[in-house]
């Protein structure tokens, strides 16, 4: 090409020569070690093709069994799915009003005492560490059966998600009316309430409704262990191996799934339009009145959200409700379950579980990323522009995130037997789901410019993708593979309660066996490896993003 | 000054200087930011601060309503020693300073009129969430201070549909609350076009002319601090290098403060 350059001082920009940039360590150190693990994983799990073929024909022969779904009596399952929801938004909703303090005090703003923050940190680190299926476990041995220990489960480990959310958002909120309002003599509550609380509340309701639409997710399976909610039928099904009643179950969570998705899309996209900065639509109507706002649309949506939320907490607190006859008995079961918790147990059962639980998660996240990669690029148009398989590949995605990974463990187990095999096949379908999600967001996201002055060029698509794309794209490639082996190792954590392989068979064997000591050791480890993966997704993310 | 019910005790703290500080320095680490400032306001005084950036201005007021405490000497406001209140004392005497900072301090998203009723939470006991959580009377003066700065009309539009210099008179209105006996303001107008700058000032000044509380003003426009102050106080590399009264001084007198080398007083 006969572009001319201007010409520039060779002498003085010779020593000066960028270096050509070089890629940050986690970029490559990261993939690197999945694929270790991943290696390791398949040897350990005993993946094999000859095992793969014969799951196949096994899951197809069970999948007979199951058609046609049915679906026995309606009211039993109406009930049940709304029991379901119950549960999901009287945890949700008590952990939101619980959360508040919490982050507050957890949030580098606190201008209280350094023991209280750090007692309110490792709250938050240690509920979010454990899943809420493993609180079920517990609150149903201390609470007896019932959407009670399942609401508890579902608050305990909310509190951890959504405090550390709240944090985040406090966190990042400018300094200036907090200091304003200070300078005025208002106390630190009354200041939270006037300055944080305003400014945070768009995202508190943003992050609220997406925790309940996990919630709604995980309280489909609480009663896998007896905590209330539609699980109860799905487990009562596969135990009594009606395959097509457990079938018509799977339909109806999926049903149910689905359905929340819309839901929750509209009420997010509702919440975000009301919340952006320098709206310029009225708070309230104009009216004579100095003092008196008047009332008009924006107004009404906003205290009636509020009153509907509150009026669905209380009505779902309700139906939730502790029988107070079991206190007794309960206080008792809670007494020798903290007794019991010392000193925890580490042994070889406990340390080969939380082992196996890792590398199921982290194998299926490497199957999950390669998969979810390719759809993703599939569907965004980026190098394949084909309308049709764009869409089904996005149905698909959907549809494979509508059934929890504990049911599909379920299934595999029912078909292919006891082990990690089935934990590792159901793993890698929600992570492919997951991964798909994610990256298909990050690419669509993607600055069209740069893009079109590529194209312009005359690049070919695949030229535009590898120089365009996919330099901005490694960044999330990078965290969203890290966050969703941080899910996965939540979920293989529970797996191994249907029996599909992990640290989650010794925790139900040590609750149910009244070895709380063996249980307190399960929970450590959980933590302790939880934390750590999060603190290499920090390091990560400091480096690569 | 519209104080209900102003007392006895009140007048005589009036009588003495609103504030006060004696051989007064600081310093953050190693780096000393104020020295050997001594310093005398009295009641009703206009006072502008001004001085290059980083000559402390900023520092001194913060020192005067108890965010920062002086590393030598002392300070007195209103006769009290902000340093040694326990954090409730500081709080109540925070009710009788008001603050004006740069960049507003209000919550955007909210009401002209709920940003104002913040000003009056240092004489209630419990947190406020909404316009109609605040007791009618305080609304009441919550419009007739929104009036005063001339915004009655924006009441209950959002702040961050304001322009720059409403906002400010939004905050102006918001220490008004506080029937406050002092108002600090730390650069007022510097986000501000100049003629916002100009109409902020003087709402300020003439609120404190009919109020009759004391004000000091940091301000880097020299010639909008000959303006509207009463008194001119000069800052430079932490010392305080000119203290006249504005009719004494001028233009170019200022103006040399800002240069390197410029004549210390």
């Amino acid at each position: 090409m006969s572009v001319t350059t201007p010409s520039r001082p060779v002498a003085v920009t010779r020593e000066r020569e960028p270096r050509p940039p070089r890629a940050a360590a986690a970029t490559w150190l990261i993939p690197l070690g999945y694929l270790a693990v991943s290696v390791f994983g398949v040897w350990w799990i005993a993946i094999d093709l000859t095992a793969l073929q014969d799951g196949a024909g096994d899951i197809a022969r069970l999948l007979e069994r199951m058609l046609p779904p049915e679906f026995g009596s309606l009211s039993e399952l109406v009930t049940l799915v709304l029991e379901t929801l119950w549960i999901a938004l009287a945890g949700t909703g008590v952990a939101t009003v619980v959360s508040l303090p919490l982050a507050a005090a957890a949030s580098r703003n606190f201008t209280g005492p350094r023991s209280v923050q750090w007692l309110v940190r490792g709250i938050i680190v240690v509920t979010r560490a454990v899943p809420s299926l493993v609180f079920a476990i517990v609150f149903v041995r201390i609470f007896g059966l019932g959407p009670f220990a399942g609401a508890l489960a579902i608050a305990f480990h909310s509190v951890g998600m959504i405090a550390k959310m709240m944090a985040d958002v406090f966190e990042e909120l400018t300094p200036a009316p907090r200091e304003a309002i200070g300078a005025v003599g208002a106390s630190r509550f009354q200041n939270f309430t006037a300055t944080t609380l305003p400014r945070s509340l768009p995202a508190i309701s943003s992050l609220v409704l997406y925790r309940l639409d996990i919630n709604i997710r995980a309280s489909a399976v609480l009663g896998l262990v007896g905590a209330g909610g539609i699980g109860v039928a799905l487990q009562t099904a596969i135990g009594s191996l009606n395959y097509q009643q457990a079938a018509g179950i799977i339909v109806v969570i999926g049903l149910l799934l689905l359905a929340l998705e819309l839901v929750s899309f509209l009420v997010q996209r509702a919440v975000a339009e009301h919340a952006q900065d320098g709206v310029t639509s009225e708070l309230y109507r104009r009216t004579a009145d100095p003092i008196r706002p008047g009332w008009n649309r924006a107004r009404l949506l906003r205290t009636g959200g509020a009153l509907i939320a509150a009026g669905a907490l209380l009505y779902a607190l309700t139906q939730v409700s502790f029988d107070p006859s079991r206190l007794g008995r309960s206080w008792q079961a809670a007494v020798d379950l903290v007794t019991g918790f010392f000193p925890p147990v580490i042994d070889s059962a406990v340390l080969t579980g939380i082992f196996e639980s890792v590398v199921m998660a982290l194998t299926a996240t490497t199957v999950g990323v390669v998969i979810g990669l390719v759809i993703a690029i599939l569907s965004t148009g980026h190098v394949v522009r084909f309308a049709p398989l764009s869409f089904a590949l996005r149905v698909l995605v959907v549809l494979m995130r509508s059934v929890p990974d504990v049911i599909y463990a379920l299934v595999f187990v029912a078909a292919l037997g006891l082990g990690p095999f089935a934990g590792f096949l159901a793993l890698s379908i929600s992570c492919t789901a997951l991964a798909a999600k994610f990256f298909t967001d990050a690419l669509q996201g993607v600055d069209p410019g740069p893009l079109r002055a590529l194209e312009a060029t005359g690049a070919s698509r695949l030229q535009v993708f590898v120089s365009g794309v996919w330099p901005r794209f490694v960044p999330s490639l990078i965290g969203n593979s890290l966050f969703t082996s941080d899910l996965a190792l939540r979920e293989s954590a529970v797996l191994g309660i249907v029996g599909a392989g992990g640290i989650g068979f010794v925790l139900q064997e040590s609750v149910a066996s009244l070895d709380y000591g063996t249980t307190a050791g399960v929970l450590i480890c959980l933590v302790v490896v939880v934390v750590a993966l999060e603190a290499v997704a920090r390091w990560a993310r400091t480096r690569v993003i | 000054m519209n104080v209900p019910g102003g007392d006895a005790a009140d007048v005589g703290s009036r009588a003495q200087a609103s504030l006060r500080l004696d051989g007064v320095g600081m310093s953050f680490g190693a780096k000393e930011v104020l020295a050997g400032i001594d310093l005398e306001v009295s009641p009703g005084q206009f006072v502008a601060l001004v001085g290059p950036s980083g000559a402390g201005k900023s520092t001194l007021l913060r020192l005067l309503n108890g965010s920062h405490r002086p590393t030598v000497g002392t300070v007195s406001v209103l006769g009290t020693d902000p340093t040694k209140c326990s954090r409730r004392e500081l709080q109540r005497l925070r009710t009788r300073i008001g603050f004006v900072f740069q960049q507003f301090g209000l919550v955007g998203r909210l009401s002209a009129m709920e940003n104002v009723l913040m000003g009056a939470l240092g004489s209630l006991r419990l947190p406020r969430y909404g316009v109609s959580s605040y007791p009618q009377d305080l609304r009441r003066r919550a419009a007739g201070n929104l009036e005063r700065v001339g915004l009655i009309d924006a009441r209950f539009q959002r702040c961050d549909t304001l322009s720059g210099g409403q906002q400010q008179r939004v905050a102006i209105a918001r220490t008004l609350m506080q029937d406050a006996e002092i108002v600090l303001a730390d650069e007022p107008v510097a986000s501000l076009d100049p003629s916002s700058s100009l109409s902020v000032l003087e709402t300020l000044r003439r609120l404190s002319a009919e109020d009759g509380f004391t004000v000091v003003c940091s301000l880097h426009q020299v010639d909008l601090a000959l303006a509207i102050s009463d008194r001119i106080v000069a800052v430079r590399d932490g010392s305080l290098v000119l203290d006249t009264a504005t009719s004494q001084t001028n233009e170019s007198q200022i103006r040399s403060i800002y240069q390197r080398n410029g004549p210390a007083t």
